[in-house]
């Protein structure tokens, strides 16, 4: 059984923030909303000793997403291969989803009334492409792939790599992992 | 990116403020139904606890972005507010049957059933807590919201939920006096005890939330005692909404009772407001807060003149 998942290189990341366009451009998003904001942390430290990194955030697809279970109307669900997406015809935009999510990752579309947020590009996946973000960055700063075979890119990268999961201790088994 | 795409509004707040009301108001009316040696409280009182949920769903529907579609709340029994709708349906329904029965018409055919009013009483005693109840329990799961997460807040609503449909109930008796005379004589005490109980449990949440477990939880706590929310606080829910009231219904004088009264309530619309606000504060990730102030909010002015 598939199981997507998403690699956050922060060592490749330069915070260039095409992802966020490209993501934006291609969801025709609104203008005040953003799906995957990279955010800044520094510069830290004292000069010459400098140091600035980029985070790049987004829809963690959690194993265990408050999201799905704050919904009243069946509109937030999650996928046999993780995905978590909001069914727009199902939703009333009541906004439990966004109180239940720790991360941010969901906003409130004044436009049409419904709350919307990453779906991992999931019709793209169904063509056998890559979502929007990840082909998009030319750092290879984002890898995306299947968590349950062994021998794909996410797999390997997280074998051999020291990785964290943000905010983990809130047991929602979050599925975007930071190498740092 | 502005917060209005990241926490529920005041109608949200009003919503909490009269289910939680009407909610209490059925459990106090059934405990005197079936404890109460059969009297009943004022026919005004009954009836405003049902119309005060249906206000609540009212504004409810209001907050949705899609209101036409509100019904679709009905349909997962594990999400809290699912259960909330479901029972404050039954609650509305049960309330109204029940409140009837004290109205001296003939079409209330069902007005002298007794085993029937014991029923509808358990009804709505379960149903009326469970309404009373069910928002702290959804804030209290937030497990991102720092100033809600845990089980403090649930008191907190049910508290509230109880002082201002005790003052509800005594300020219909004063409009029609209710049967159960005694009962009634005594909600002032009543009412000021669970006041007490109240500045009691806001100074332990408080301070427990201040000297909390994350620094997310103390900041959200900060702004309750001197940040942005300090003056509402300890002003319109402190002072004017809890100490006040407490004064003012042990005086044995009528028009204060009632005056502390409809204070006790605006303390439980005020406190409902404030912790929905609380809200908007969330564990923020590294660099996040900085990178949401600088978004556009889509009320620019140079958008308005050049593109929309």
């Amino acid at each position: 059984m598939t199981r997507y998942a998403m690699v956050m290189d922060t060592r490749r990341c330069i915070g260039c923030g095409s992802c966020t366009v490209a993501c934006k451009i291609h969801n025709e998003l609104p203008i005040d909303i953003v799906y995957n904001p990279v955010t800044t942390i520094g510069p830290t430290g004292t000069f010459p000793d400098l140091t600035l990194s980029f985070l790049p955030l987004i829809c963690m697809h959690c194993d265990n997403p408050p999201c799905v279970d704050a919904c009243p109307t069946t509109a937030s669900v999650q996928r046999d291969d993780g995905i978590v997406h909001v069914v727009d015809s199902k939703c009333v935009g009541c906004l439990s989803c966004i109180m239940a999510c720790p991360y941010g990752a969901r906003q409130h579309n004044h436009e049409t009334g419904t709350v919307s947020k990453c779906d991992f590009c999931k019709d793209r996946l169904e063509q056998g492409k890559l979502p929007h973000c990840v082909a998009t960055c030319h750092q290879k700063a984002r890898i995306f792939g299947d968590l349950h075979d062994p021998d794909s890119e996410v797999s390997k990268l997280l074998k051999n790599n020291r990785t964290v999961q943000l905010l983990g201790e809130l047991n929602t088994e979050p599925q975007v992992f930071y190498i740092y | 990116m502005s917060n209005k795409h990241q926490n529920w509004g005041w109608m949200l707040a009003v919503d909490f403020f009269f289910a939680g009301m009407g909610g209490g108001m059925l459990v106090i009316a059934a405990m005197v139904e079936l404890f109460g040696g059969g009297t009943r409280m004022s026919l005004l009182g009954n009836l405003l606890g049902p119309v005060s949920m249906c206000i609540g769903c009212g504004f409810l529907m209001l907050e949705l972005g899609r209101p036409l579609r509100a019904w679709r709340v009905f349909m997962n029994p594990k999400a809290i507010l699912t259960v909330g709708a479901w029972m404050m349906s039954v609650a509305i329904i049960s309330g109204f049957i029940y409140a009837a029965m004290a109205i001296p018409l003939d079409l209330i055919f069902w007005r002298g059933w007794t085993t029937l009013g014991k029923c509808l009483a358990v009804v709505n005693l379960v149903t009326g807590l469970v309404v009373a109840t069910y928002p702290g329990v959804l804030l209290g799961r937030l497990k991102g919201r720092p100033f809600w997460g845990g089980p403090g807040i649930i008191a907190l609503y049910l508290l509230s939920s109880l002082i201002t449909a005790s003052a509800v109930h005594f300020l219909s008796g004063l409009l029609t006096p209710a049967p159960a005379m005694t009962i009634w004589q005594a909600l002032p005490g009543l009412i000021a005890v669970l006041l007490l109980f109240q500045l009691l449990l806001w100074t332990g949440y408080l301070w427990i939330k201040q000297s909390g477990a994350t620094a997310a939880e103390a900041n959200s706590a900060q702004r309750w005692t001197s940040g942005d929310l300090a003056s509402a606080f300890k002003i319109g829910f402190v002072a004017l909404g809890t100490v006040a009231p407490l004064v003012l219904v042990l005086l044995p004088f009528p028009v204060a009772r009632a005056v502390g009264a409809v204070l006790a309530l605006l303390g439980g619309v005020t406190m409902r407001l404030l912790t929905i606000r609380s809200g908007e504060d969330r564990t923020f990730l590294p660099g996040e807060q900085k990178y949401r102030l600088r978004l556009p909010t889509g009320d620019e002015e140079f958008l308005h003149k050049n593109w929309l």
